[in-house]
């Protein structure tokens, strides 16, 4: 066991030095989703729609979207010099490599998703006074799912001419549940509704983010196996 | 010199019982393309197989099973006896390799990578290892320059290194003489001799004649997935071989 979490160590040190280092990936999140802040508020007439009623719905969009575009690129550092194979062929369990991979880009889609909060807070007026906690956790909750379904289909379309494509193509619909779920449950935790309103939400979102992240760790091997 | 003559078995070193490698009725195929069509293999400890052949021949594909990293459309690896496993960490663990492509992260420095698959490999005192390593293709010098500040033969040194970090038993070796200046090509024939004369497995493919017989204690010429002659090295005379190889390149295809 103590072999297993050391080998996971390794790929989540090595995909968090090689983006310090490149900064590929963060920088085209981040860039994302501070400019889809900018531009939904541009977006919505005020006379009509208050901000903060919509903030929450757009929030998880700038995530979904900016978070594919990093996300969809895990598999891409190590395609230079077929480094993959290198780790397949290690005696590394695949669902170790999954997991790492799914840790890597939570560490990385979660920044950007607070970062994205705070934008939202900026340009919609939004309060976090009240439930800032639960929010985080929500935005945590989400990442999760997202990132491990993402890294699952990432890898699947990784091999493929038309990979970047196909990514969306394939997520999308089953990001419709985690989307549902919080993005509710952000709008009224944003709105300074309690947490009990939002409690039914949350389980889903966390039931759905520890299903992404065990079906994908199972389905993984298959996924790379020739 | 005499012509090297066909070998009489194709499965030579079969009959030891405990072959640290050995390939059963290998056959992959690539939806109708058949890469290797039956081929069957055995080697002891400190043997050295050199497989020569055209390309398309299904060289990578044959090494590629052998490794565990494809898996046979039928027939089966097996390791001192035991069917391999696809998902067998133990067989991966003594199993080193070395392709064209180096398994390297550019960003990551000479001994950054080393360290990593040390890691993916549980090798236990790893600092004295990586630094080890690095002297060994000499490339000490270079232990903190990123992989992709490197030449093509210092960072195929780097990924001869990181196959041999683990002191592995069994070495495969793809075409790992391609690219290489003559100082790193010295440099991989060292390690290479080290590794035959420590009775370590090695099979390499290439299709570098001079640098594949120098070393082998035998060879194999595979032509269109199948071996299509296979015998001991002693004795053969380079010029002779090369004829006989393009003899049976040319019957072969």
């Amino acid at each position: 066991m103590i072999r297993y979490l050391d080998q996971i160590r390794a790929i989540v040190w090595k995909d968090l030095l090689l983006e310090i280092r490149s900064r590929e990936r963060i920088a085209a999140m981040g860039a994302f989703a501070v400019l889809a802040g900018i531009l939904f508020n541009f977006s919505i007439d005020t006379a009509i729609v208050r901000p903060q009623d919509v903030a929450a719905g757009l929030l998880w969009m700038t995530l979904v979207f900016g978070g594919l575009l990093g996300v969809g690129r895990t598999f891409h550092i190590e395609e230079q010099d077929n480094a993959l194979l290198g780790i397949l062929t290690s005696p590394v369990p695949k669902d170790a490599v999954f997991l790492a991979k799914v840790a890597a880009n939570f560490v990385l889609l979660y920044a950007i998703s607070l970062l994205v909060l705070g934008v939202f807070a900026l340009f919609f007026r939004v309060s976090l006074d009240a439930n800032v906690g639960w929010v985080i956790l929500v935005l945590a909750l989400g990442s999760l799912g997202f990132v491990a379904l993402a890294t699952l289909f990432a890898a699947m379309s990784a091999g493929t001419s038309m990979g970047e494509t196909l990514l969306p193509i394939l997520v999308f619909p089953l990001l419709v549940p985690m989307v549902v779920f919080g993005a509710g449950a952000t709008g009224r935790l944003l709105g300074g509704r309690p947490f009990s309103e939002v409690d039914g939400n949350v389980r889903m979102l966390g039931a759905f983010a520890f299903a992404a992240v065990w079906i994908g760790a199972v389905l993984f091997r298959y996924v790379v196996e020739d | 010199m005499t012509a090297p003559a066909p070998a009489e078995a194709p499965t030579a070193g079969a009959s030891t019982g405990a072959a640290v490698l050995e390939a059963r009725g290998l056959v992959r195929e690539y939806g109708p393309v058949l890469a290797v069509d039956g081929i069957d293999l055995s080697l002891d400890a400190g043997e050295f197989l050199t497989v020569f052949g055209p390309n398309g021949a299904g060289k990578s594909s044959l090494l590629g099973m052998l490794a565990g990293a494809m898996r046979p459309t039928r027939g089966e690896v097996l390791v001192r006896g035991t069917p391999m496993s696809w998902s067998d960490g133990e067989w991966r663990s003594r199993v080193g390799i070395v392709s064209h492509r180096g398994f390297l992260y550019g960003r990551l420095t000479a001994a950054e990578n080393l360290r990593f698959y040390g890691r993916l490999f549980g090798v236990d005192d790893l600092d004295h290892r990586v630094t080890e390593g690095l002297a060994r293709v000499r490339l000490s010098e270079r232990a903190n320059f990123q992989a992709r500040q490197l030449s093509h033969g210092m960072r195929q040194r780097l990924s001869l290194a990181r196959a041999l970090l683990h002191d592995p038993d069994v070495v495969l070796l793809d075409e790992p003489y391609t690219g290489l200046d003559p100082s790193a090509a010295g440099v991989l024939r060292g390690v290479l001799t080290e590794l035959r004369d420590g009775r370590r497995t090695v099979v390499m493919v290439t299709h570098h004649l001079k640098e594949g017989l120098e070393l082998a204690t035998r060879v194999a010429i595979q032509v269109a997935g199948r071996f299509a002659w296979e015998g001991s090295t002693g004795g053969i005379d380079r010029g002779d071989f090369e004829r006989h190889y393009h003899a049976v390149v040319e019957g072969g295809s």
